[in-house]
């Protein structure tokens, strides 16, 4: 590691290091409010960082690019650790947890996030991936007093460590069959020099795959997903829905950008993966009734979605697709600040009958509950439409017209569920019990995740230009 | 001789791991996934990494299997009762598997004197190994021990506990 290595990678460094700093001033200043304010302040500037300070080299060790792509979800990942903070601090604050082991943990997290969507190489794509897997861990089940949440976190653990193994598993047979772990060799030597070693190369991708759809919960994998969100705290969930599963779909495409021709081999597994993860997600979501875990289901199903994209292999495809996982992270968390500014020492609404008629006590936030929803849905007019109809395009472009249908067909499954939410929040004839306010840093996240709703919804172009620039 | 010798260890490694996780009894399990590790060690020397291979046994085996131990008997998950039947039938499995890598030990020792070089055509050096780990992988090597310092920080948090007058 060279002194250029370190500046390439400063935006990370001020992540992973500012957390480690805060961790070690709460240890004996246990007042949580300046703590989150100087976790906040970290990750601002590391998104700051990231996006002002050129990178004197495009290649951070040999195992991370620092080139635009990666700047731009560290940007993206860093700004999320942001308000996953604000929305928690009146969690942290309530359930008297330790303020600097929380708001490190997540500054931390952001930096394995924003180290795997910039990973060039197997090994920094393995090590990233635990990083944040890791504070993951720790920060769902981080309420001890509450049992939901311990029994979300080991479940999370189990799972980890499940597809932990498929991954180094994987990492190794790939490694057998290329000879190599840097990431374009790694795909490119396999089809030309690895003679009979190639179908182990080819397991190898396959087994990294069912990690990957582990973590992002694609369908045979996803049943962990309900159970996690149900039990993780919304301020938690709000990062692990959006952060953990876009990083590892960032981390895909730069794969996927890199590595043609393996991915011809693979296509018929991911048109099946991404088929039956989209059925499985708008199936399971119909007979749910508790808001957060049809979130889950919600998740699943655009995590289908965006294997869809993927599948093009073309500049298209993957425009959509960064487009799609950056609308996606802004809606869901946009969701999860929503229960988790109406938490209050009943804890967070989640069945659907504490939702009953809640849109007459707190009709802001219902409606913008409600617009986030029909954005997941894919309503004309929001973000979530727009993310779709490029996804959906490219796929028809690139000839997947029965990915499309079976997409569309999941899409006018989900309207179903997002608009019995709907309904129920304003249902006159059950007046819902009042909740808590709200505080101004949680209005503050929701009226920015709107505000980027309806921005993204009527103007794509901003985002769209961006992502051309930048796509690898 | 070395591709025997490969095969043999993986059919012992398969076979302790399988036992490992089939055990009911935590510490039976414990013994025998160190047997396993023996068995990664010496296919770790076989592919020519002899520090490596002292390290499994060291590191693994030796510390980590302690503290397994250790855990266990903390915990107090090791069962108190003696199961019936003779006690060799319950031993078999685990002498044969120690008894193969014995031989497996023997053999290699009688295959290479001078202790590596000659093996698998490739020899990775102590010095090359440390300069690879702490030279172009220091990357690694740093986002490893910020994983260990935040597991450690995990297993305070949710370990420790909770302030007096309040119950899980």
């Amino acid at each position: 590691m060279s002194l250029i290595d370190l500046l390439a990678l400063l935006p990370v460094l001020i992540l992973a290091f500012g957390g480690t700093a805060i961790l070690m001033v709460g240890a004996w200043y246990r007042e949580p409010r300046p703590l989150l304010a100087g976790g906040i302040a970290t990750a601002l500037i590391g998104a700051v960082a990231a996006g002002m300070v050129p990178p004197p080299s495009l290649e951070i060790a040999g195992l991370f690019s620092a080139g635009g792509y990666a700047r731009f979800f560290t940007i993206l990942w860093a700004l999320l650790a942001a308000a996953g903070l604000m929305v928690a601090t009146r969690y942290i604050m309530e359930k008297r947890l330790g303020a600097g082991e929380y708001v490190s943990l997540v500054l931390y997290a952001a930096a394995g996030m924003a180290l795997l969507s910039s990973a060039t190489h197997l090994l920094g794509l393995f090590l990233a991936l635990e990083t944040f897997t890791l504070a993951f861990y720790i920060l769902i089940a981080s309420n001890r007093r509450c049992e939901m949440a311990a029994e979300a976190g080991l479940k999370y653990l189990l799972m980890g460590a499940v597809a932990t193994g498929f991954m180094a598993f994987g990492i190794a047979l790939i490694y057998a069959s290329s000879g190599t772990l840097a990431l374009p060799d790694a795909a490119l030597r396999m089809t030309a020099a690895a003679g009979g070693l190639q179908p182990w190369g080819l397991l190898g991708w396959g087994l990294v795959l069912i990690a990957v759809g582990f973590k992002i919960s694609l369908a045979p994998f996803h049943l962990w997903t309900p159970d996690v969100y149900q039990g993780a705290p919304a301020p938690v969930g709000g990062l692990l829905a959006t952060g953990s599963k876009g990083a590892v779909v960032a981390a895909l495409v730069g794969m996927l950008s890199l590595a043609g021709p393996v991915w011809h081999d693979l296509v018929d597994l991911l048109w099946l993966l991404a088929a039956v993860t989209m059925l499985a997600g708008a199936l399971g979501a119909l007979g749910q009734k508790n808001l957060k875990r049809l979130l889950a289901y919600s998740s699943v199903t655009h995590m289908g979605t965006l294997l869809v994209g993927l599948l093009c292999q073309n500049t298209e495809g993957l425009a959509a697709t960064t487009f799609y996982v950056v609308v996606y992270a802004i809606t869901s968390l946009g969701a999860f600040a929503v229960i988790a500014s109406l938490a209050d020492q009943r804890g967070e609404p989640m069945a659907f009958d504490e939702w009953r008629g809640l849109g007459y006590r707190h009709p802001v936030r219902s409606a913008v509950l409600v617009l986030i929803l029909l954005s997941l849905a894919g309503l004309p007019g929001t973000a979530g439409f727009m993310a779709k109809f490029a996804v959906f395009q490219a796929a028809l472009q690139s000839g997947y017209l029965g990915l499309v249908l079976i997409g569309v067909f999941a899409s006018v499954v989900s309207f179903a569920f997002y608009l019995r939410v709907a309904m129920l929040l304003f249902q006159p004839e059950a007046p819902a019990v009042q909740r808590h306010a709200g505080t101004a840093p949680e209005h503050a996240v929701v009226a920015v995740c709107t505000a980027a709703v309806l921005v993204f919804g009527l103007f794509p172009g901003i985002l769209f230009d961006l992502i051309g620039r930048l796509l690898p | 001789m070395t591709t025997a010798l490969f095969y043999i260890l993986g059919i012992i490694l398969l076979a302790a791991t399988l036992m490992c996780i089939t055990r009911r009894n935590p510490v039976h399990a414990v013994i025998y996934l160190v047997a396993g590790f023996f068995a990664l060690a010496l296919m770790f020397y076989l592919l020519g990494a002899p520090l490596v291979a002292a390290w499994e046994v060291i590191v693994y085996a030796g510390a980590i299997m302690v503290l397994f131990l250790f855990i266990i008997m903390m915990l107090g998950l090791a069962p108190q009762e003696v199961p019936e039947g003779p006690g060799w039938q319950r031993w078999l499995p685990l002498a044969l598997l120690s008894a193969s890598l014995m031989a497996c030990t023997l053999l290699l020792i009688l295959e290479d004197p001078a202790a590596g070089q000659k093996v698998g055509g490739f020899y990775l050096a102590p010095q090359a190994l440390g300069e690879a780990l702490f030279g172009r992988y220091a990357m690694a090597v740093e986002m490893v021990s910020f994983q260990l310092l935040f597991a450690t920080i995990g297993a305070y948090l949710l370990g420790r506990p909770l302030p007096k007058g309040e119950d899980q």
